[in-house]
């Protein structure tokens, strides 16, 4: 009886087979996809913010362009966040809980690098920031979806820039400056070995196969 | 300045136009309007327009919605499309918005005649945008940074209105401005756009009469770059002569795109492309190392890129970048060979080594020369010659023998392995066999079946054959194993060329086999000339010389030969090609004939020139045969004829010479002691021996006796008389003596007188045989005499008188005759004499004039002997000669003038006397 049962079964999807679509290559972009997508996102942003750096150090002037110049970080400098994160405390977190910090820590960033847009100098300039922060956008959205994509729920509306006055004088602005593009590098360096790491847990195509049979 | 004037004349239609509006609009206002106002419709699709009059109108001008009348343009609209929905309103319903047109009026008719406008609306038709479809997007790399999207559609058909197209794009949570296309309405593009997320693109048309959306797109830029190719591509040279080192630079950032690359290459001058293995290329890169090239050679190189995994575009090819490879040694020897000229000594051979550059893959680099290197086979002790040249060929004088000849090429880098040649004593070996050849694709092919043994290679020799110029030799070689070639040479068409294929051995070479060939072949140039050798009554043999090779244009497959008479039909007959000569037979005597030759090639023929001949009359031989027999009878009849004479001699003498009695066979003669003379009688006279020929007297002026014409001739005349008057005694003593007496003085003897006549007339005596004098024809007269015995007496008679005393008184008259013709009246007596003597006779008047003259003459020998005015007398003779012939017949008649003139012609006579006087 069971066996008379499978072969009324396999012949009902054989049946079936060319009717349906039954192997089914899903169009939506996986979350492999998306995340193998994220990491060369990161990549080519750190590729940009390399040049832009360089340009906007120069623009800034002495003694930012140095390549030595390492300032102390002052509190004042808070509001920008910090990458500086232990290792080992960050290789503690969740995918989740990562991937929550990358996206809250470049919507933050994004919202000060829209408001350095504004004020630079040169048109060259003020193109390569736009472009920037468009790819930055970019970046958070991708975050946002990869996280969608794994089943995460997004952090809870970034958290709006706090309405800390501006630097006080024009040479504490420039440091702000200069720190706001370190910590995007760090934040993208770090954001890259993330999403590499993520891209090995996660297979980068996920074909979902779905056998659709009408008899069952 | 029209155009100005335009302008202000439309101006002011305006101003009235509107003026009139307000009067119309404002002051008189208007009566009703239409619904709805200046509507925008689908086309197909049903419309209906209501036309609202105004109540005003309605109580002034009596008007009513039955009364309205609908119009397009100035077309009535059918009543059946109205509607009275109530006093003031009718409506007019089109099933069918495309037979509408602008403007739509309700017009009424006032006072049931006059047509009166109440309003006016444009219509306006046109169709809803349809979705846009193939949407398709590609960025173009413009700059390292920059990466314009450009996406284009098609946007459906024509709507007849106005349709927008807005390229709309967006990120999943982020809208982006709309794309709005320029001057088009099927591409757009977007200037900067940003990799590595998706990007959701659609396209949405919008008119008055609706809007329509494409399908949207989801793709992430990245995928879709048409990157530009690399740039400031370099090609260096390695260590190796095979490998050349491409380097580059890519335009666009490892971080934005991996790339992978195709490189290209060709022989500059190739146009031909080869490729380097994608995979070989197929990781990024800005350097790669093409190997397997040719040393010495000019590549060109390009290059082009895409994104690593394949999705996207490919680059442009890269603009194109040319290196050379280094040197190599060559790579094979020069192909050689040899033309052997044993023509100037018998000992020794002049060769002509000839070899071909290498080819430039061959070659490796440049030659800078050739070593030629030349050892005697059958004494390997001794030491090898060796010559270092820049040509490609080598003339050496050697004796003969057997030699290896060696030609090494060397370049920079390097020598060539040697091509070796046996130069041998002959060739000795198995030839090939069944050498053909074919034309094909333009070109020559040569074929041959291969001997049996093993082949080294083969050299293939060929040259134009041509009259103008020595044939001048060109070879290829081809390998062993090979049993056909194409000729590698400019070969032309309409040439002959010979070609003779040599197969080398490993130790010696075969003969060659030799073929003539054309590539293509034509007509003859020119036909043969043709003329006749020799002509004969039905034959002619026509001969020609061979056309020369180069009027041939191919091979002579044929000559014809057409001949024709003037008005007859053409015969053509053929002709083997090898012939010169050809005989034409059954041809028709003494005719004009036309003969013309063609040469045919397998192409067509050509004629050569008329040549005319005519046969002859008569054949060979064919005159002889009638000449000859004609000629031999006449010899058969003369001969006969002679033999017949000969036989019948004796009947024929009696007829023409009857046997006189020779006086001196009498016994009377016996008893004579001399024997006259007869050394003045010609020679017949002497062959015969005296007596057997007694009775002719031949009479001849002999030149000696000519001479007596001149003034010397007076003393023969004397002698003549001495003698007469010397020998009157022996011939008054000897009777028989009378016979070699002149007939003159015979004749004179018959004229003499009565009293001889009727005694010597009986026997005849003599024949006087004259000589035509001076062209005159003689006239012979054979006078008989009678008598045998009584010529002694005339004859001493005749003697007595001339010897007689009164000479003198005849003499003066001849004298008198010869000077006038008065006195020779004087004479008449003794003339009248002698004419009745002759009347008696009854022969015929020549005779008898001559009789007559032969008398007178008698007489002048009787009378003037002693003449001494011998030139008077001379000239008489020369005179009259001529006169005595006209007056000759006249005689007959007896005329006494004539008569008179006789005598002067007896003066040669009396000279041709004279031949006798030796007697």
């Amino acid at each position: 009886g069971d066996s008379w049962g499978i072969l009324t079964f396999l012949c009902a999807a054989l049946c079936n087979l060319p009717a349906l679509p039954a192997l089914n290559c899903t169009e939506e972009p996986g979350a492999g996809q998306n995340i193998q997508k994220t990491y060369d996102l990161t990549r080519y942003l750190e590729h940009q913010l390399r040049t832009l750096a360089g340009t906007y150090l120069n623009y800034l002037g002495p003694p930012f362009n140095e390549p030595d110049f390492n300032p102390p970080r002052l509190a004042h400098a808070e509001r920008v966040p910090s990458a500086t994160v232990d290792l080992d405390l960050w290789r503690g977190l969740t995918d989740n809980a990562r991937l929550a910090a990358n996206y809250r820590a470049y919507s933050r960033l994004l919202c000060y690098l829209r408001a350095l847009d504004g004020q630079t100098g040169t048109a060259e300039l003020r193109h390569r920031l736009g472009h920037f922060c468009s790819s930055l956008q970019g970046l958070v959205l991708s975050i946002a979806g990869v996280m969608s994509s794994l089943g995460y729920p997004l952090p809870v509306g970034p958290s709006a820039p706090p309405g800390a006055p501006g630097a006080p004088n024009d040479f504490l602005k420039k440091m702000d400056d200069f720190w706001l593009l370190k910590e995007l590098q760090t934040w993208l360096w770090r954001s890259a070995k993330d999403f590499n790491r993520l891209k090995k847990k996660v297979p980068p195509a996920v074909v979902t196969l779905r056998l659709e049979t009408r008899g069952f | 300045m029209f155009s100005g004037r335009n302008w202000v004349a439309r101006g002011l239609y305006l101003l009235l136009n509107i003026c009139s509006l307000e009067v119309y609009g404002g002051l008189v206002q208007s009566c009703g309007h239409i619904l709805p106002e200046s509507p925008v419709l689908a086309l197909g699709s049903n419309f209906t327009a209501l036309c609202i009059l105004n109540e005003s109108c309605l109580d002034f001008g009596n008007i009513y919605a039955s009364q309205i009348i609908w119009k397009i343009k100035n077309r009535v609209v059918p009543r059946e499309q109205y509607r009275e929905i109530n006093r003031t309103v009718s409506s007019v319903t089109f099933n069918d918005t495309s037979s509408l047109a602008t403007p739509l009026t309700c017009n009424i008719l006032a006072d049931g005649q006059i047509e009166q406008n109440i309003y006016g609306i444009t219509v306006t038709l046109g169709l809803p945008p349809e979705k846009p479809k193939n949407l398709s997007c590609i960025v173009h790399q413009v700059l390292k940074l920059t990466y314009p999207m450009t996406c284009t559609w098609n946007p459906g058909r024509h709507t007849f209105l106005d349709t927008q197209f807005r390229l709309k794009y967006r990120w999943p949570h982020e809208n982006f401005p709309d794309c709005i296309p320029k001057d088009v309405n099927n591409s757009c593009t977007i200037n900067e756009v940003l990799f590595f997320v998706n990007l959701e693109v659609w396209v949405e048309a919008t008119n008055a009469l609706g809007k329509a959306e494409s399908d949207p797109l989801v793709l992430d830029p990245i995928d879709i770059v048409k990157p530009l190719p690399p740039h400031n591509l370099s090609v260096n040279s390695g260590i190796l002569p095979t490998v050349l080192k491409l380097s580059w630079e890519n335009r666009i950032s490892v971080a934005v795109m991996k790339l992978k690359f195709n490189i290209r290459y060709r022989i500059i001058g190739d146009t031909n492309w080869m490729q380097v293995p994608p995979e070989d290329t197929a990781s990024p890169r800005t350097s790669f190392s093409v190997q397997g090239l040719r040393p010495y050679t000019e590549y060109v190189f390009s290059i082009r890129c895409m994104k690593e995994d394949g999705v996207g575009y490919w680059s442009n090819w890269s603009e194109e970048k040319t290196g050379v490879t280094t040197e190599d040694k060559p790579s094979k020897g020069p192909a050689i060979w040899r033309i052997i000229d044993a023509s100037h000594s018998p000992a020794s051979w002049t060769v002509h080594l000839m070899w071909k550059a290498l080819e430039p893959f061959e070659a490796n680099g440049v030659i800078l020369q050739y070593e030629v290197t030349v050892r005697p086979k059958s004494s390997l002790s001794s030491p090898p010659e060796r010559f270092n040249v820049n040509t490609t060929n080598l003339t050496l004088k050697l004796p003969n023998g057997t030699y290896e000849v060696a030609v090494i090429a060397r370049n920079r880098v390097g020598a060539s392995p040697p091509s070796v040649l046996l130069i041998p004593a002959s060739n000795s070996k198995a030839p090939v066999k069944n050498v053909r050849t074919l034309p094909k694709d333009g070109k020559l092919w040569v074929g041959w079946t291969a001997p049996n043994t093993y082949i080294l290679k083969y050299v293939i020799e060929w040259c134009l054959v041509s009259n103008s110029s020595d044939c001048i030799i060109e070879w290829q070689n081809e390998p062993g194993n090979v049993q056909g070639t194409y000729l590698k040479g400019d070969i032309k068409p309409f040439k002959c060329y010979l070609i003779t294929v040599y197969p080398l051995y490993a130790d010696g070479q075969g003969s060659g086999q030799s073929v003539k060939a054309y590539l293509q072949q034509d007509r003859p140039s020119k036909g043969p000339t043709v003329q006749t050798k020799k002509v004969g009554k039905a034959e002619a043999v026509l001969t020609w010389n061979h056309l020369t090779v180069d009027e041939q244009n191919g091979f002579i497959r044929s000559y014809t030969i057409f001949y024709k008479t003037i008005d007859g039909n053409e015969t053509a007959v053929t002709v083997d090609p090898s012939k010169t000569e050809y005989t034409l037979s059954s041809l028709a005597s003494d005719t004009l004939y036309t003969v013309r030759m063609m040469a045919y090639t397998d192409e067509g023929g050509r004629s050569g020139p008329d040549f005319t001949f005519t046969t002859q009359k008569f054949g060979k031989g064919e005159i002889e045969a009638i000449v000859v027999p004609v000629c031999l009878a006449f010899l058969l009849i003369v001969l006969l004829g002679v033999l017949f004479c000969f036989n019948k001699r004796d009947l024929i003498k009696k007829h023409i010479w009857p046997i006189v009695p020779d006086p001196s066979k009498s016994n009377i003669a016996q008893w004579s002691p001399q024997v006259p003379a007869k050394h003045n009688f010609s020679s017949k006279d002497q062959m015969y021996p005296e007596g057997s020929f007694t009775d002719v007297s031949v009479v001849e002026i002999e030149a000696d006796d000519k001479k007596s014409f001149s003034e010397q001739d007076l003393k023969p005349f004397d002698l003549l008389k001495k003698e007469k008057s010397t020998s009157e005694g022996h011939s008054s003593g000897i009777g028989g003596s009378s016979c070699m007496s002149s007939p003159r003085q015979s004749v004179s003897d018959s004229d003499e007188g009565e009293t001889t006549q009727n005694t010597s007339s009986t026997v005849q005596y003599s024949t006087v045989v004259l000589n035509g004098y001076r062209d005159q024809t003689p006239v012979q007269v054979f006078s008989r005499s009678e008598s045998t015995q009584p010529l002694l007496d005339s004859e001493e008679r005749s003697e007595d008188h001339a010897g007689g005393g009164d000479s003198t008184t005849r003499r003066q008259q001849y004298f008198k005759q010869s000077g006038g013709q008065d006195e020779a009246s004087a004479d008449r007596p003794c003339f009248e004499g002698t004419k009745q003597i002759t009347s008696d006779d009854e022969g015929d008047l020549v005779r008898f004039a001559q009789l007559q003259v032969l008398s007178q003459s008698s007489q002048l020998l009787g009378f003037d002997l002693e003449k001494d005015t011998q030139e008077a007398a001379l000239s008489d003779v020369s005179e009259t000669s001529t006169e005595g012939q006209m007056v000759r017949p006249e005689t007959g008649e007896g005329n006494p003038a004539s008569v008179d003139q006789m005598p002067k012609s007896y003066l040669p006579q009396t000279v041709r006397q004279g031949g006798y006087m030796p007697q």
